[in-house]
């Protein structure tokens, strides 16, 4: 699978999170890869594992209570798994950048926003502080924020919502890296801000051509933005596949409940369709299929059987055993 | 920001008239007359009781007594019914004793509370953590007179010098500079420790617990997002939000100038701010505790005015 | 294919397996338990409340098993497990144990006896006085939360003013002036009922409208209060006004007691006040209950989490400054023992007789401890913030 346009592939991930009494599988095996300029999506129900996957592709997973209980995460070759925490400090920010969900918590509240992104440039890049303002000013004017040089001495409190997410894009392109992960950076925004941020972000991503890992709960956004799709549920990516075929073939009872559950047009007047039941307990999980229990085609080896991930058609996968025979069925 | 000083400049001001009338109420409705200072003592006959009361309006109504006493302390004519002497030079005289013990107690707290609150918080669940947690509980529940003399015994076993009150008896004649000098820095120690022994736990804990609450914050994550190593994360990212509140604490360390503590200076003899409030009480020598009170209200209340200046200098999120 | 039109076959099991149900109860001892010091903190105080139980029964009553006030003067300052000299011992004076576990102090008296009179005194002290600061506490917090907006009017002062003085002046033989006072109050709530059912409409008198103004809202007034409390240097104020009343271990609870509620006053007022924004609060008034099932049954189970935790730690410190004030020479009269005047008896005898210091100090300690370890065990149980942090 893995071939020389790959710049990352997670295999077979676990990420467990141990306390006394019980051990929540937050990340239970999940693959996914990015390749060199494209967009890939992460889209599940919050709680799946999505930011989970995203964080510990950094090493930013709390160790304890989390655990990396196995898998490997490719990057250029390397294994950011087995790297020591020197070398993991020169990829992070350096090679892969993250944006996260809430600009405002997540920009430090008492330094300015120059000292902010300045750090972000200076850990990496050797260079004077006179360039490092300059390079400050380039990347607020790249991210589209008005009179930047004015801009450098506030703080974050003193932006605006859109304006702060922005101001992180910023310090995740100070080095320019190869790959941005976004962990649902336009989640906290109004949705005028929302499509704002999201443009800015695929035009960075055409004029930088850099990767982008986009993690999501609105397959609207998804829609709009990725060239794949991994769907996950409960900490294993259940289908996966490039846009057209996730929106318009899914294959997998999840899927298709999610996209069912979208309003749209041809819908006008009908009531709204909604999966049953909720999302297991990441501590708790069923046998077999974790989905089997809430999944209207369930079949008995459905609670037995783990499923494989089988090759729907050309580069689309889905975990279920039911759709890949009833398909063959079809033709 | 004007606007913000005068307010709570009002809001103190009138706070602290409250302060003293209650604390004037709590001392003149208590049972027992003031005028009874000593009714053994022999000097006592109902001539110079009738003198003394006369000469303390303890023969006028309460709000009259009130009036008189407040303008002597605002005016500085304050006198001690014990011996007559004027309070506030009393007051000074022993503040100045005091100054020493309650200098060297907040550096050695301030020293040594932070790097062991930050490293508690750094290393959390580990063996450093875990002792320095027990070892402040052990500090915060010790009983500081009992503390005082395990100290005591200690010292005096192992290192054979004398430790109570100011300097060693009689030290005074034909002792060189820097055996006096060091004779005064043993006397020192020990009593400035205990001093500090609570408020290193407490601040140290404190500080702990603000460094675990930032640690958790979004921007530590994004600040290891972006590659820091792990001593800028803890030292500037964290460290910068979790000593904020701290900041506030420096105004709260003004009230401990007049504190003292009644029980360390009476164990160790010291002649301080905290032994005259006691021995003040024992003679019911309403002025001396009246002004104690109000001294140390009125630095209560200016540590909060203070401490308020400072977040609003330190916090950029603060803007009035 | 279509999922929608496929619905759902009834046969399917929609429950997902959820964690085992476990109550709060249960979720919290599971949580206290890894707390290995708040355990021994808890067995600790378990202890020590039997230790001070039984000592109330063996040590009173007018033939007591451990007498704490038996003075042997030709045993003084035996150290402790020494048997006693039974030559010179009349019957009823040899220790009922047969030795003297703790020794005995300078009076010949048993200080195991001794020890376990104190015992009784500092837990009463504790729990006494922290349940006087924590009601106080409660009963504060909660009206500055909950009431917090209401004002109090330029009238409300006013004869509480004239209420408040008229009885001082009363009780100071001002009678006639005093009297006066009384009377003026309900003549003026009288007034203020009359033109209240009349002026419906009509303008009232320009006196009448600045007697309706408002002057403080409830909360402000509250708060100036905990302010002005804690101006008072603590253990300063508690030694004044028990240096003035007589000595009674009485006095000393009620004044620790009403100069420590302020904290609790805070944490409640606070945890009122974010609660009473909650939509469960809302919803529990559109159904029409009245404020005393909403402060009772809804918001005070979800306050009293912080209390507990300060009432815990409160008794540690109300412990510390009774043994303080014992030791001090305040406090529970003699020849009635107590932690604190065992050592404070002992210290002249620090050198000869060093368990007279050590035994009562380190009960003090371990119990202090004890309490303290509980206290901020229970603080990481019950704060959702720090949980699965360790």
């Amino acid at each position: 699978m893995a071939n020389n346009n790959t710049l990352i592939s997670v295999q077979d991930l676990k990420v467990y999170f141990r306390s006394s009494h019980e051990c929540a599988r937050a990340v239970d095996g999940v693959s996914f890869e990015v390749r060199k300029e494209e967009t890939v999506c992460l889209v599940g129900e919050s709680g799946c594992g999505k930011t989970v996957s995203a964080l510990s592709i950094l090493g930013l997973i709390p160790i304890p209570p989390g655990e990396i209980a196995g898998g490997r995460i490719l990057f250029q070759g390397k294994n950011l798994l087995e790297l020591d925490e020197e070398d993991m400090q020169k990829i992070r920010g350096n090679r892969i950048a993250m944006v996260f969900q809430e600009p405002l918590t997540s920009l430090n509240p008492v330094f300015t926003i120059e000292d902010q992104i300045g750090e972000a440039v200076r850990i990496h890049k050797n260079i004077g502080a006179g360039e490092l303002r300059d390079c400050c000013i380039k990347l607020l004017k790249d991210v589209g924020i008005p009179s930047p040089v004015q801009r450098l001495k506030d703080y974050p409190h003193q932006l605006s919502g859109g304006q702060r997410q922005r101001v992180m894009i910023a310090m995740a392109l100070a080095c320019d890296p190869d790959l941005i992960i976004a962990d649902e950076p336009t989640t906290a925004l109004d949705v005028t801000v929302q499509a704002q941020i999201l443009q800015l972000l695929k035009s960075i991503q055409k004029t930088r051509s850099m990767s982008v890992l986009y993690i999501t709960h609105d397959l609207g956004v998804v829609a709009n933005i990725a060239d794949r799709v991994y769907v996950m549920y409960s900490g294993i990516v259940t289908e996966q596949g490039n846009t057209a075929q996730i929106f318009y073939d899914a294959r997998h009872p999840y899927t298709q409940g999610l996209l069912a559950s979208l309003p749209s047009r041809s819908k006008r007047g009908k009531r709204l369709y909604s999966i049953p039941g909720t999302v297991p307990n990441p501590a708790y999980k069923p046998e077999g299929c974790p989905f089997h229990p809430r999944c209207p085609h369930a079949i008995s080896t459905c609670s037995r059987e783990h499923p494989e991930m089988c090759d729907y058609s050309k580069a689309h996968l889905a975990r279920c055993p039911v759709l890949f025979e009833s398909a063959n069925g079809y033709k | 920001m004007i606007s913000f000083i005068g307010r709570s400049v009002i809001q103190k001001i009138i706070t602290l008239f409250f302060v003293s009338i209650v604390s004037f109420l709590i001392i003149h409705i208590a049972p027992g007359k003031p005028s009874q200072v000593d009714p053994m003592n022999p000097k006592f006959t109902p001539e110079v009781v009738e003198r003394f009361q006369k000469e303390f309006h303890l023969d006028k109504p309460l709000h009259v007594q009130y009036f008189y006493f407040y303008k002597d302390l605002f005016t500085g004519e304050t006198i001690s019914w014990k011996d007559n002497q004027s309070v506030i030079n009393k007051i000074w005289e022993r503040f100045l004793n005091s100054l020493p013990l309650f200098i060297v107690g907040t550096i050695i707290t301030w020293t040594l509370s932070f790097p062991i609150g930050i490293r508690s918080a750094i290393f959390r669940g580990q063996f450093y953590d875990r002792s320095a947690t027990f070892l402040s509980y052990l500090l915060i529940s010790i009983p500081g007179f009992f503390f005082a003399y395990v100290l005591i015994i200690f010292v005096v076993n192992q290192f054979h010098v004398p430790v109570i009150g100011m300097e060693t008896f009689g030290i005074g004649e034909g002792a060189s500079l820097p055996h006096i000098f060091m004779d005064r820095i043993w006397h020192l120690l020990l009593p400035s420790m205990l001093g500090a022994t609570g408020g290193i736990a407490v601040l140290s804990r404190y500080v702990r617990s603000q460094m675990l609450e930032v640690e958790g914050q979004d921007y530590i994550r994004t600040a290891r997002a972006k590659g820091l190593p792990p001593e800028q994360v803890h030292y500037k990212h964290a460290l910068r939000n979790a000593l904020l509140p701290f900041v506030t604490m420096f105004g709260l360390i003004l009230p401990g100038l007049i504190g003292g503590s009644v029980i360390i200076e009476s164990i160790f003899s010291w002649p301080g701010m905290g032994r005259m409030a006691y021995e003040a009480i024992l003679a019911r020598d309403y002025p001396v505790i009246l002004t104690v009170n109000f001294v140390s209200a009125v630095l209560v209340l200016a540590g909060t005015f203070i401490s308020d200046l400072l977040y609003l200098i330190v916090d950029p999120r603060i803007r009035l | 294919m279509n999922i929608e039109e496929k619905g759902f076959n009834e046969d399917f099991q929609f429950e997902t397996p959820l964690a085992p149900k476990r109550t709060r109860l249960q979720e919290f001892w599971l949580l206290f338990r890894q707390n290995r010091l708040a355990i021994l903190g808890l067995f600790i105080f378990i202890l020590f409340f039997c230790c001070a139980i039984a000592g109330l029964f063996m040590t009173s009553g007018p033939d007591p098993l451990f007498d704490p006030a038996m003075i042997r003067l030709q045993e003084k300052l035996r150290p402790p497990l020494v048997k006693p000299n039974l030559d010179s011992l009349r019957r009823e004076e040899i220790p009922c144990l047969g030795f003297y576990l703790m020794g005995t102090d300078d009076l010949g008296r048993d200080v195991f006896a001794r020890m376990l009179q104190g015992a009784w005194v500092s837990l009463t002290v504790g729990f006494v006085a922290v349940g006087i600061s924590v009601l106080i506490g409660i009963f504060m917090g909660g009206i500055a939360g909950y009431f917090g907006q209401h004002h109090i009017r330029v009238d409300h002062v006013i004869v509480t003013f004239l209420l408040i003085s008229g009885t001082a002046l009363v009780t100071a033989h001002f009678i006639r002036f005093g009297a006066v006072l009384l009377c003026l109050t309900p003549a003026y709530i009288f007034y203020s009922f009359l033109t209240q059912n009349r002026s419906k409409g009509k303008t009232l008198p320009l006196w009448a409208k600045v007697f309706r103004k408002n002057a403080v809202s409830v909360d402000t007034l509250i708060m100036r209060i905990v302010d002005i409390m804690l101006c008072f240097p603590s253990f300063f104020l508690i030694l004044t006004v028990v240096a003035l009343l007589p000595a009674s271990i009485y006095n000393i609870m009620i004044v620790i007691g009403l100069t420590s509620w302020m904290g609790t006053t805070r944490f409640v007022r606070a945890e009122f006040l974010s609660l009473r924004e909650q939509d469960f609060v809302a919803a529990v008034k559109t159904l029409g209950a009245g404020n005393f099932r909403i402060i009772f049954r809804h918001m005070m189970p979800n306050a009293v989490a912080p209390v507990l935790v300060s009432a815990t730690i409160g008794i540690a410190t109300a412990i510390l400054t009774e043994a303080g004030l014992s030791f001090l020479g305040f406090g529970v009269p003699p020849p009635h023992a107590t932690w604190g005047n065992i050592l404070s008896d002992g210290k002249n005898f620090i050198f000869d007789a060093p368990w007279l210091t050590f035994i009562p100090g380190i009960a003090i300690l371990i119990v202090v401890l004890s309490f303290n370890l509980f206290g901020e065990g229970l603080r990481d149980v019950l704060n959702p913030k720090l949980r699965g942090r360790h």
